[in-house]
């Protein structure tokens, strides 16, 4: 992938149009680069996603890798209830990703809201605002969790399942 | 420098930090005015982490909110939990056994260290010394591990109940735990020496992000950047709770106030930590069973209030509990450590360059934010421009988070 | 926790601006009662006797009483060395809760000043920063819904 942000919307058209014929774009499988948001997060997910890019669990035997900005990633890691303020932040933020994009939401919050699902300032899941490709149950999920839910979503990606639709 | 500066001098880039950081458990948004390369101004932006969690309680039983405070903030949740079953306990008059005490103290202080852990690595990382982060990153396995052994849990443990702890360890834990602390401490010790002696580390900490001893008492500093900057408030020492008055510790302080004493100051305090774990476990009473019958707990809370102070590890944390008699509370409010230490520090970022912006925020331990860096979205020069970000929390200047600099 | 009161305590006492009470937040924190046109010079007899080193305000509770008609505000006060919390109580009328604000003596409070306001609508009479929306989402914002009283129905 380039990683030049000018010409990101250039991308995005022709990669759409290898979308449509239904081949092509299962290539990130090779080498998914992720980018992580917290929507409203307690920060127990985010530090078992952080541990789950360390050595320790080593997630580059997978090609996975931290994205520098939302523009360079294919994977979209959600955690956290998604506040009403953090939603629209969120909206955007999917938007500026280029095609094609995954999104797996981890954590009990970001499935459904969590233990914060009745509160006035919660919106609820991830899939509320986005299309969700991945769940990851847990609260927090244990590293092995997300990154077996990343394997199992570049295997859905090679078999050329197409992304949801919005 | 005020306000007027900024408009004086036309060369003013406004640099969004944030708010992608999964900075504290509220994601902030810092916005820095520079001048060239130095800051002049810093506005901070919060509320896109707002959980309504105050309201959340009151709808809630008083046993349910545990579980809801200990998810406030996921890294320091045991805390959270103990100040939370404190004021309860305190409401009832109902105390743990000595046993319980001390586990609660062993738990704790293991979350105190794998956080220091933590945010001493991302200092590494945010400075550009991957290698560090990811072999401090790999030793917190350990910790997290131990974590595992006595709480059943990595992070999340919900390891407190009112009136004890939900799990005791036999003596197989107990030696697993003290082998895994064996293992940790050298590190750690290894790592304070590294921090304290590596040169590329020194030359971006050190003199970076003053904070003077007056100064940090006006701003409300609390935790390892008041302490480093002299001011000595722990609570642990001043509030004795749990098995605090038994177990014997030092309050680490230094002089320097700057982001290298910040981050000295915690690895002594990692030092000391893994120093009382061994020692709880060591001298651990058996004045009987540490987990209470859950059935039996009291259903009614007599009327009454609490108000309750624990040393997390970010700095005092204080929970205020009232009851009416009813078995919801009548109102909690609870006052976290970071989201004082951000928000009250924005003049701190002043006359500092803006590579410096990301060292100075870390130091305040926001929970974690490396995973982004600093970018400059709109590097035009020339003009000082509005507040690009206005619609960022929702469009319309109503829903914009308040803007203020001190 | 038990042993005599503070020095600055005492002179406040004496100098008539706060009383104290018999009641006690458990466990063992003193609760002294103020007029709400008190406050400034209140928190600026603290700092002229102690200084800016020798105490912080750790926090402003707020809680709503709909039966009375009456909103609570509550300084939480920490004075050093000794780390003796305090609490400075004060009530407000609950249809119109305005205090001073001490945020240019004291700017440690901002956040729990914003915070009282936004979450509970108690107006801090001089503070520049105080604006809905500071935390609560925008749809309580337009509906004037103050969500830490008992009535907002949220
Ligand atoms: S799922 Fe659990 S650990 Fe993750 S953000 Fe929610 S409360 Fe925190």
């Amino acid at each position: 992938m380039t990683s030049n942000p000018a010409d990101a919307g250039e991308k995005t058209s022709s990669n759409n149009k290898v979308i449509e014929k239904g081949d092509g774009y299962s290539i990130i499988r090779r080498s998914p680069w992720i980018v992580h948001f917290n929507t409203g997060a307690c920060n127990g997910c985010d530090i078992e996603v952080l541990a789950a890019i360390t050595p320790h669990y080593d997630p580059e035997r997978f090609g996975v890798k931290l994205a520098p900005s939302i523009r360079h990633g294919d994977i979209l890691i959600i955690t956290g209830a998604v506040t009403k303020k953090a939603a629209e932040r969120l909206k955007r933020l999917y938007e500026q990703m280029p095609s094609p994009k995954y999104v797996i939401a981890v954590g009990a919050c970001a499935i459904s809201g969590g233990v914060f699902h009745n509160s006035y300032s919660v919106l609820a899941g991830a899939d509320k605002v986005v299309p969700v490709d991945m769940y990851v149950p847990g609260c927090p999920p244990r590293p092995e969790a997300i990154l077996q839910g990343i394997v199992k979503l570049l295997e859905k990606i090679g078999r050329k399942e197409p992304p949801p639709k919005e | 420098m005020t306000i007027s500066k900024i408009i004086e001098v036309p060369y003013a880039l406004e640099i969004p930090v944030g708010p992608q950081h999964p900075a504290l458990h509220e994601p902030v948004l810092l916005k820095a005015y520079a001048d060239g390369e130095e800051v002049v101004r810093v506005d901070i932006y919060t509320g896109y982490n707002h959980r309504g969690i105050e309201k959340l309680t009151e709808k809630n039983t008083f046993y349910r909110n545990i579980f809801i405070v200990a998810r406030v903030c996921g890294i320091c949740n045991l805390v959270h939990a103990n100040c939370y079953v404190r004021a309860l306990e305190e409401l009832l008059e109902k105390y743990p056994n000595d046993r319980a005490r001390y586990l609660r103290v062993l738990a704790m202080e293991l979350e105190r260290v794998h956080s220091h852990m933590l945010i001493n690595a991302v200092m590494a990382e945010i400075i550009g010394f991957d290698s560090l982060f990811m072999n401090i990153m790999r030793d917190r396995e350990y910790v997290m591990k131990a974590k595992e052994v006595l709480t059943g849990n990595r992070v999340l443990s919900d390891y407190l109940m009112v009136g004890g702890v939900r799990r005791d360890v036999d003596s197989v834990k107990k030696d697993r735990l003290l082998k895994l602390i064996d293992r940790v401490l050298p590190r750690v010790k290894y790592y304070r020496r590294v921090f304290m002696e590596d040169d590329t580390l020194l030359k971006r900490m050190v003199g970076v992000g003053v904070v003077s001893k007056t100064d940090a008492l006006r701003m409300s500093l609390v935790g390892p950047p008041a302490r480093a900057s002299g001011v000595k408030i722990d609570v642990r020492s001043s509030e004795k709770y749990d098995a605090y008055d038994e177990i014997p510790f030092n309050v680490v302080t230094r002089k320097e106030g700057d982001v290298w004493a910040r981050m000295m100051v915690r690895w002594d305090e990692a030092i000391e930590s893994l120093n009382m774990a061994r020692y709880a476990l060591e001298h651990l009473p058996s004045d009987g069973n540490p987990v209470p019958d859950e059935r039996r707990l009291p259903r009614r809370f007599p009327p009454g209030e609490a108000y309750t102070r624990v040393e997390a590890p970010r700095g005092e944390l204080t929970y205020y509990v009232m009851s009416d008699g009813k078995p919801k509370p009548y109102r909690v409010k609870i006052r976290t450590p970071s989201f004082i230490n951000i928000i009250n520090t924005a003049s701190v970022y002043v006359g500092y360059t803006v590579a410096d912006l990301p060292v100075i925020l870390v130091s305040w331990d926001p929970c974690i934010s490396c995973m982004e860096r600093v970018t400059v979205i709109d590097p035009r020069t020339g003009e000082k421009r509005k507040v690009p970000v206005k619609e960022l929390a929702g469009g319309g200047s109503r829903r914009v988070s308040q803007r203020y600099s001190l | 926790m038990n042993g005599e009161e503070h020095p600055v305590v005492k002179l406040l006492v004496d100098k008539g601006l706060i009383e104290p009470s018999s009641e006690r937040v458990k466990p063992n924190r003193r609760i002294y009662t103020f007029k709400p046109e008190r406050i400034r010079e209140i928190i600026s007899t603290m700092i002229n006797n102690l200084g800016h080193d020798y105490f912080y305000i750790s926090t402003v509770i707020g809680t709503d009483f709909p039966d009375k008609k009456l909103i609570r505000l509550d300084y939480y006060i920490v004075l050093l060395p000794g780390e003796e919390t305090i609490v400075l109580r004060t009530w407000l009328p609950r249809d119109n809760p305005v205090i001073d604000s001490i945020l240019d003596i004291y700017p440690g409070v901002l956040n729990a000043e914003c915070e009282t306001y936004d979450l509970l609508g108690v107006v801090f009479k001089g503070n520049p920063a105080l604006k809905r929306g500071f935390f609560v989402p925008s749809d309580l914002v337009e509906k004037n819904i103050y969500s830490l009283r008992k009535d907002s129905g949220v």
